[in-house]
């Protein structure tokens, strides 16, 4: 295959960046996206130019560390696929590609396509935990619950944070990543302690750390690479109503 | 650990905001349209016998305005109803100024297909709405219940509807609106939490039959009012 591609460049956050093209040739259709990628760094750092730098960690769809921004939708046009499972078999000969960084004010360009997501740990460290006793695992059927509730929490639990959602809201919020975790915990018996603040906990960071309103387009949810449901920003604003109106 | 809550201050209260105005706003276009359905029922349906002194329906939509202006709780619900309008407006503002400053750089080649163009766009609607309100309320409201100029708000009514500018820009107007619940009667469930499955699944028929309920029955009076 050969492949035309526009790849954002920027040297830091300081710095503004643009696109450059690249042409690469003898790209084999059984590459992945990453793959494609590493191929170009190959051929740029045998000419002494500086190398593309992405986000990748464990290339098999789990870790969230992909990112990319792909033909203008996140993780590209594959639905529910990570970029690292994304293959060269879905583009077309001679295609030209668009590759651009995950963009949010929240998420500051580091380098190139790697963008700080940490803003999205500290959304989690403000109330995406739960408080339980230190030491041995209990035993697992000394706490009852119905197998459907653990289902759907684990359908919530199964967020991998790469923040796909918000690169590709257009309001850059982070609704559907936070309330994955609110939906998650709030939906288990160890969730309960802290149910009620969480939420509003999370809220906080979510708003302090610069994210937006969602408005409810459900674009995050069409990109999610773990099928995310849209229901679970309901079962959020449920949670933040229910915070409003209840008292420990 | 202290923290905002409430209405205004964070991205979820501003949005269960948004919801609580604008379903208030979208219950009173029931009324509105109800009541409004009196221009373009036929005389057959005002016999002296049954409406008394109000025998057509002339009368009896004049009769439905003095009522409406006159008695004193439906003033109380009116001004609830321009505070909410005022508060969905202002609010609306917040949340789209504040979402402007949370985007990033923007992206050199964007692909839409994931949303729909309604949901991206309720900014811009919502625009066309408020001004088209404005025309509105200037029409008929000023003249009629500020100004007191105007006594026989049926006249009026049909006078103006026998403009065609009144009727392409009251068209525009109302399928707008339409466009604007479609998206806004779901969103608004989303917004305030409205949880269970069974609602979720059926709420974007509802309000997509809501949408065009609206639209229709609303488009139809300038029409049936120019033509007859």
């Amino acid at each position: 295959m050969k492949l035309t591609l526009k790849i954002w460049r920027q040297d830091s956050a300081k710095t503004k960046g643009k696109l450059e093209t690249y042409n690469l040739s003898d790209v084999s259709e059984d590459m992945s996206f990453l793959e494609m990628l590493d191929m170009l760094n190959e051929e740029l750092a045998t000419k002494g130019e500086r190398v593309v730098e992405f986000d990748h960690d464990c290339r098999e769809g789990i870790c969230g560390q992909c990112s990319l921004v792909i033909n203008g939708q996140a993780h590209g046009h594959e639905s529910h696929y990570t970029t690292c499972q994304t293959h060269m078999r879905s583009f077309k000969d001679g295609e030209t590609i668009f590759i651009e960084p995950f963009r949010a004010k929240a998420f500051p360009v580091i380098r190139d396509l790697k963008v700080d997501r940490s803003s999205m740990d500290r959304i989690i460290q403000a109330g995406g935990y739960i408080s339980a006793f230190t030491g041995m695992a209990p035993e697992a059927n000394s706490i009852p619950i119905h197998h459907n509730i653990a289902e759907s929490a684990f359908d919530s639990a199964a967020c991998i944070g790469c923040g796909a959602c918000i690169a590709t809201c257009k309001n850059s919020s982070a609704a559907l990543f936070m309330s994955a975790k609110v939906a998650h915990l709030a939906k288990l018996p160890q969730g309960q302690v802290e149910r009620l603040e969480r939420v509003a906990w999370m809220v906080n960071a979510h708003d302090d750390e610069g994210f937006g309103s969602c408005t409810n387009t459900g674009a995050c949810a069409m990109v999610c690479p773990q099928e995310v449901q849209l229901l679970d920003i309901t079962r959020m604003n449920y949670e933040y109503n229910r915070s409003l109106c209840v008292t420990n | 650990m202290a923290f905002k809550q409430g209405l205004f201050k964070t991205s979820v209260g501003r949005k269960n905001l948004m919801a609580i105005t604008g379903l208030f706003i979208a219950f009173f276009l029931i009324i509105h349209l109800v009541g409004n359905l009196i221009l373009i029922l036929p005389n057959s349906f005002f016999p002296v016998e049954f409406w008394g002194n109000v025998a057509n329906q002339h009368d009896m939509y004049n009769a439905y305005s003095h009522f409406l202006v006159h008695f004193w709780p439906i003033t109380l619900v009116a001004w609830v109803l321009y505070l909410a309008i005022a508060v969905h407006i202002l609010d609306a503002l917040l949340i789209t100024l504040n979402n402007w400053k949370t985007r990033g750089e923007k992206y050199e080649v964007t692909d839409n297909s994931t949303s729909t163009w309604i949901s991206r766009n309720m900014g811009i609607l919502g625009s066309i709405i408020g001004i088209f309100i404005v025309i509105h309320m200037g029409q008929f409201w000023l003249q009629y219940k500020v100004l007191g100029t105007e006594h026989d708000l049926y006249n009026l009514v049909v006078a103006t509807f026998k403009q065609e500018w009144v009727i392409i820009l009251y068209e525009i107007g109302i399928i707008t609106l339409g466009f604007h619940l479609v998206h806004g009667i779901e969103s608004a469930h989303r917004s305030l939490g409205i949880y269970p499955k069974k609602v979720m699944h059926i709420i974007k028929y509802i309000a997509l039959c809501f949408g065009i309920a609206m639209a229709f029955l609303y488009a139809i009076i300038p029409l049936i009012i120019y033509f007859k």
